[in-house]
């Protein structure tokens, strides 16, 4: 079976510096993948370059079986594209954009025409159709910028953060439209926000510094994760005798505290036993073992300082 | 072949005909006030160059140099503003039209202003002049006012590829092309210029357009050194536009 994405140990260097590297990846057909990353992780970088939009520097990558390298225009037929900013024509109406898509794709009129009234309605844009792009509310110009993607009925699609700067419900709507596609096309999207990875996707892929860090099914992330054994344990003081303490063992990896609680993170298993013993006496309200969020996993694998 | 092109012109196209009427009153205006200036203020001071009444005498000049101006601004303007503001550019690239389509699209737009905008100065000079021109001459001068259009569309092309900050451009206008424009004998004979640098300036691109214009519009035919050097400098312009345009887009 062809993979709908392929990805052979793609590098990217912006003069000297690795934006993505030796990066390797497939995605089988229909999956809704997600890659996460912090700024300059190297996602949009590799959506470039899926989209015929950047030469790697290195390596080779297939989209429905078409090599970037060869047959960008092969590839550019199968791939409808969000990209990170909107970039609609702000000189042409809704309607024109999405018109002006069709035919950059070759479509006669008798093709688009009721392909673009089914998504303007998906999209709930059918009203404002003829107006101008720069007269709708951000969460609509992005609504549009997906519905431009879809006028061709594409295989693979790509959606560089497509729900940044969205109101919830703009957010949970545009989620409803990816879940809907999921089936008759493969779904390749970056996000920032966890629980839209953890509801939309298959797959998720975590990456830093241009390569992958972990990947799995969110559940599979979480688990494998939770091993890192992070307890939360509240004293009835304000507990500062503790906190010296605490960071000084040997089995005890990191401590952050909040007040009178703190987050032990311990190096594995067998430290929870010790831990209590060395707690024996202390003045405790609350001790529990804090289940890993998507997030967690995130922070954990990608530090938590913010990036440049 | 060239369908994705035919599709970005016809965008450009339907974006001039919502704003015909304010961008032909604002391109109208200024070769009009030269040529009532010009051609009437100074008509007590200079009443003929070489036997041509000097309202006529700069009339081809000045719809020539607004072709040519309208082609550079819209093409250079238009390819940054798409490029660098809009980035409509990546859109059409992640399509299945090539690079060769999105540039000659953007410099058949830029050349197709040139030619309206140009023609509409045409006629409105026209309406004004006095003098009746011969209209078995008009082919010819189509055809120059038609090459240079293109050659300036092109150069507006390749600005519009490589500057990024919007200012160069400005400064390319002010710096390289009026002083070509005005150089090139629009408002005097050539023969004003000292001896010694007159082959120079005959060698210039824009002096084959202005000069080219004229005699074609008075005498009906291109004189041959100044076709040659139309169609080559198109030519070259052309070539050179394409290939930027394709080497900017690989970066
Ligand atoms: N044109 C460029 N020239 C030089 N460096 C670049 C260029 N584009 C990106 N980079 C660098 O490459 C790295 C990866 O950038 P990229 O845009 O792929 O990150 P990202 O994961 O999409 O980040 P974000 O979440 O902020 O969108 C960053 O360090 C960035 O500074
Ligand atoms: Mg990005």
């Amino acid at each position: 079976m062809t993979h709908a994405i392929a990805l052979n140990e793609i590098t990217k260097t912006y003069d000297g510096f690795k934006a993505v590297d030796r990066f390797s990846l497939k995605v089988a057909r229909g999956t809704v993948f997600g890659l996460l990353g912090p700024n300059g992780a190297g996602k949009t970088t590799l959506i470039k370059i899926l989209t015929t939009l950047m030469r790697p520097t290195l390596g080779d990558a297939f989209v429905e079986g078409f090599s970037i390298l060869t047959a960008g225009k092969e590839v550019r037929r199968v791939i409808g594209v969000v990209p990170q900013e909107n970039n609609l024509d702000r000189y042409l109406t809704a309607r024109e954009n999405l018109i002006l898509h069709g035919r950059l794709h070759g479509m006669r009129a008798s093709a688009y025409n009721p392909r673009i009234d089914e998504l303007l309605e998906m999209t709930g844009l059918a009203s404002r159709q003829h107006d101008f792009p720069d007269t709708f509310s951000g969460g609509m110009q992005r609504r549009l910028v997906v519905a431009r993607a879809l006028v061709h009925e594409p295989r693979v699609l790509f959606l560089d953060e497509p729900t940044t700067g969205l109101d919830p419900q703009s957010r949970r709507a545009l989620w409803e439209h990816i879940r809907g596609l999921r089936h008759s096309m493969t779904v390749f999207l970056t996000t920032h926000y966890m629980d839209e990875a953890d509801a939309l996707c298959d797959r998720i892929m975590i990456m830093d510094h241009g390569e992958s860090l972990a990947d799995g099914t969110a559940t599979e992330l979480k688990d494998a994760f939770s091993r890192a054994h992070v307890l939360q344990v509240e004293f009835r003081d304000d507990g500062a005798g503790y906190a010296e303490k605490l960071a000084g063992l040997p089995f005890v990896r990191s401590v952050e505290r909040n007040g009178a609680t703190f987050h032990i993170t311990l190096t594995g298993e067998e430290a929870i036993k010790p831990l209590m013993d060395s707690l024996a006496g202390a003045d405790i309200r609350k001790i529990c073992l804090k289940e890993p969020t998507l997030e967690d996993v995130f922070i954990s694998l990608t530090g938590a300082k913010v990036r440049e | 072949m060239f369908r994705g092109a035919l599709s970005i012109w016809g965008r450009d196209m339907l974006v001039l005909r919502r704003s015909i009427f304010s961008e032909l009153i604002a391109v109208v205006a200024y070769p009009l006030t030269l040529y009532l200036a010009f051609g009437f203020g100074l008509k007590g001071y200079i009443s003929e160059v070489n036997g041509v009444p000097y309202p006529l005498f700069i009339a081809p000049g000045l719809i020539s140099m607004t072709a040519v101006n309208a082609a550079f601004d819209e093409s250079s303007w238009s390819m940054w503003f798409h490029r660098k503001v809009q980035r409509t550019i990546e859109e059409y690239r992640v399509t299945p039209v090539t690079v060769y389509d999105i540039v000659i699209g953007k410099i058949f737009s830029g050349f197709s202003q040139g030619a309206i905008k140009g023609a509409v100065v045409f006629l409105v000079i026209l309406f004004l002049t006095p003098f009746r021109i011969d209209y078995g001459h008009l082919p010819a001068y189509v055809l120059c006012l038609a090459i240079s259009s293109m050659t300036f569309s092109c150069l507006g092309t390749i600005c519009g590829t490589v500057i990024d900050k919007p200012e160069n451009i400005g400064r390319v206008q002010s710096v390289v092309i009026v002083p070509l424009i005005f150089m090139a004998g629009i408002f005097f004979p050539l023969s004003s210029y000292p001896a010694s640098i007159l082959p120079l300036i005959r060698l210039l691109p824009t002096t084959a357009v202005f000069e080219g214009a004229r005699d074609a519009l008075l005498s009906g035919s291109i004189p041959p050194q100044y076709f040659i050097n139309l169609v080559v400098t198109a030519a070259l312009c052309f070539a050179l536009a394409v290939y930027t345009f394709n080497r900017k887009m690989a970066e």
